[in-house]
């Protein structure tokens, strides 16, 4: 699958107008610059090679580890990646476990009292934090906790004196709240469908009849078995968590991976736009693999062996 | 006077019931319930109001969206001007409703598009499978690997930034899902026994699809195109937000907001950004309601 894509990203590349060369010569040059000139630069970085032998070239370096340079300055992307990556991991780490921790409790809250005026106050708020573009929620808390209040820095992520991660706290604390919200509100209303579907279960009533009190009935049964699908919503989020996060990242400046993926489709930077989706893409499909194994874990009913 | 006028009500009722004019159809009892979720009401007279507001944009403000008054620059919501006027001295509340306008039709037009698409392959890859049906699922693969927003940016990096493309790219990445969903409805519903009636009294493929099987379908792709709507305009709004969208001159939500990104203008004017800020998130709730309205009143599985 991976290959297909990387195939058609590359041909997609490829249609694009102007090659590498006419990027790099500035437009001084351009106007002086002989045709022979132009094709030896062209034939020096192989640009006239055949459609496919550039695709085996280019995709056997990749394999390699050497995913070529990004055309604005030179710079390898291993470089890029190797110094945005860790920005990001901690941006979305943060966001995942706020928003799984807040937003399944607040699910099974809500259908442990389903019906009542918390069900559904908490059932329109969370229609609400899905519906407000979250770069809109963003530029709102920046204006009262950055700059009224001045509680929170507005943005960025390292200042010079800083040395570890306790340093960087009031920095994340804005970007991964506001880019938990949207994720809250999902894993919300999955938790809570799930969780009154498992409580309607016959075990559940097996386990009341047992004479178990009520929150080892909640918490153990009904949670443990409601939590598989939550599992695989953390994988469905990933999409949403990447998606959060390259506009986030821009608002707060955040020096990460979606912040450099903007700035390199601004900038035409293809090479880079290409390698960057191609991580994406690479990131989920492995997601989606591992969900799959994890849910076999987790869930009882497909304990392999067992039968 | 009182119970007369009531005496008068009950007798239509009664006259209506002698007639078998009140007999509930189908129809009725599935728009009943979409009635009583309040929450879904409320959605459809927002999602109303704004549409009629941004129709009517010319008799409701007298402004050129696009008009620029360097007299009047940055002036402060007042009588003149509800919203205040942006750094070029053009009224925020007619670009607001002007704005408003591409971008629902984008979001909407878009995700209509895109479920014609995906209903038209879906419906007849679900039901007659075939090479058709293993070419489009392959290529929707591809299309879902991808996080939605990175492919639109890849895509608008690629084909450049205007409205046209915007709107052909948002086809590219929504059919996807509408495919899949009506070829997953089809592949239940072609075990059902009036499709194989429909089959023995030799109708026609197209047909049996289209005509018979196809309106069975149509329960969850309206929920979907609803939700897509909402995204569409959510991600318009943040491609524009960070200029990567529709281009500039244009007026739509995503565009007034992106005075925003000016820390200046973030600080100091509020009136630029925090309105158009607030119509697209109402909007989008309104839609989002609607959407789980339709949902509860059309499939039975997604009840309490």
């Amino acid at each position: 699958m991976i290959f297909v894509i990387s195939f058609l990203v590359y041909f997609g590349l490829d249609l694009t107008p102007g090659d590498a060369v006419s990027h790099m010569i500035s437009p001084e040059l351009a106007a002086t610059i002989t045709a022979e000139k132009l094709e030896a630069m062209r034939e020096a970085y192989g640009l006239n090679a055949t459609f496919l032998e550039r695709y085996w070239i280019w995709l056997t370096s990749c394999l390699k580890g050497d995913f070529g340079y990004s055309m604005a300055g030179g710079v390898a992307i291993k470089d890029i990646m190797v110094k945005t990556i860790p920005a990001t991991l901690e941006l979305s780490i943060v966001a995942l476990i706020i928003s799984t921790i807040l937003g399944c409790s607040l699910g099974i809250l809500s259908a442990l009292k389903k019906g009542s005026a918390t069900d559904s106050g908490l059932t329109v708020a969370g229609m609400a934090g899905v519906s407000i573009p979250e770069f809109f929620f963003a530029l709102v808390a920046i204006l009262i906790f950055g700059m009224h209040f001045q509680w929170l820095p507005v943005g960025g992520r390292l200042l010079p004196h800083y040395e570890n991660f306790l340093d960087r706290i009031p920095n994340i604390v804005m970007p991964s709240l506001v880019l938990a919200l949207a994720l809250t509100a999902g894993a919300m209303r999955y938790s809570r469908s799930s969780m009154l579907d498992v409580l309607s279960r016959e075990f559940i009533k097996t386990a009341r009849s047992k004479g178990l009190p009520e929150w080892r009935i909640n918490l153990l049964h009904g949670f443990r078995v409601a939590l598989t699908p939550v599992v695989v919503l953390i994988g469905f989020r990933l999409p949403l968590l990447i998606g959060g996060s390259t506009i986030i990242e821009q608002v707060f400046q955040w020096p990460g991976i979606g912040n450099m993926f903007i700035r390199s489709v601004r900038a035409s930077d293809y090479p880079l736009v290409m390698m960057i989706s191609l991580m994406y893409v690479f990131v989920v499909l492995t997601a989606s693999l591992l969900i799959d194994l994890l849910t076999a874990l987790i869930d009882p009913r497909v304990r392999l062996g067992k039968e | 006077m009182k119970t007369n006028s009531l005496n008068k009500k009950f007798d239509k009722i009664r006259f209506l019931e002698e007639n078998n004019k009140l007999v509930s159809k189908d129809q009725n009892r599935l728009l009943n319930k979409f009635l009583n979720n309040k929450l879904a009401v409320l959605g459809l007279i927002l999602f109303t109001i704004i549409i009629l507001a941004t129709i009517f944009a010319p008799l409701l403000s007298p402004y050129d969206p696009l008009k620029v008054d360097l007299r009047s620059m940055r002036q402060p919501p007042s009588l003149d001007h509800w919203f205040g006027t942006d750094n070029t001295g053009r009224d925020v509340f007619s670009r607001v409703l002007y704005g408003g306008r591409v971008s629902i039709f984008v979001g909407l037009g878009s995700s209509l598009m895109a479920a014609l698409i995906g209903l038209a392959i879906g419906c007849y890859g679900g039901y007659r499978g075939g090479w058709v049906d293993v070419i489009a699922l392959r290529i929707s693969e591809i299309f879902t690997s991808f996080p939605q927003i990175i492919l639109v940016l890849l895509l608008v990096s690629i084909t450049g930034q205007s409205l046209t493309n915007l709107f052909v790219i948002f086809i590219l990445t929504g059919w996807g899902g509408m495919y899949r969903l009506s070829r997953a409805r089809m592949l239940s519903l072609r075990e059902e026994e009036y499709v194989q009636a429909l089959e023995s009294f030799g109708i026609s493929t197209f047909k049996i699809c289209y005509k018979h099987m196809l309106p069975n379908a149509l329960g969850p792709v309206m929920v979907m195109i609803t939700l897509s709507t909402a995204m569409f305009i959510l991600t318009e709004a943040g491609l524009s937000f960070l200029g990567l969208g529709v281009p500039l001159n244009v007026p739509t939500w995503g565009n007034i907001l992106n005075v925003a990104t000016d820390i200046v203008v973030l600080q100091n004017y509020w009136w630029m950004w925090a309105p158009v800020g607030i119509v697209i998130s109402v909007f989008v709730l309104a839609v989002n309601f609607i959407g789980d309205g339709l949902r509860d009143s059309t499939d039975p599985s997604q009840q309490g």
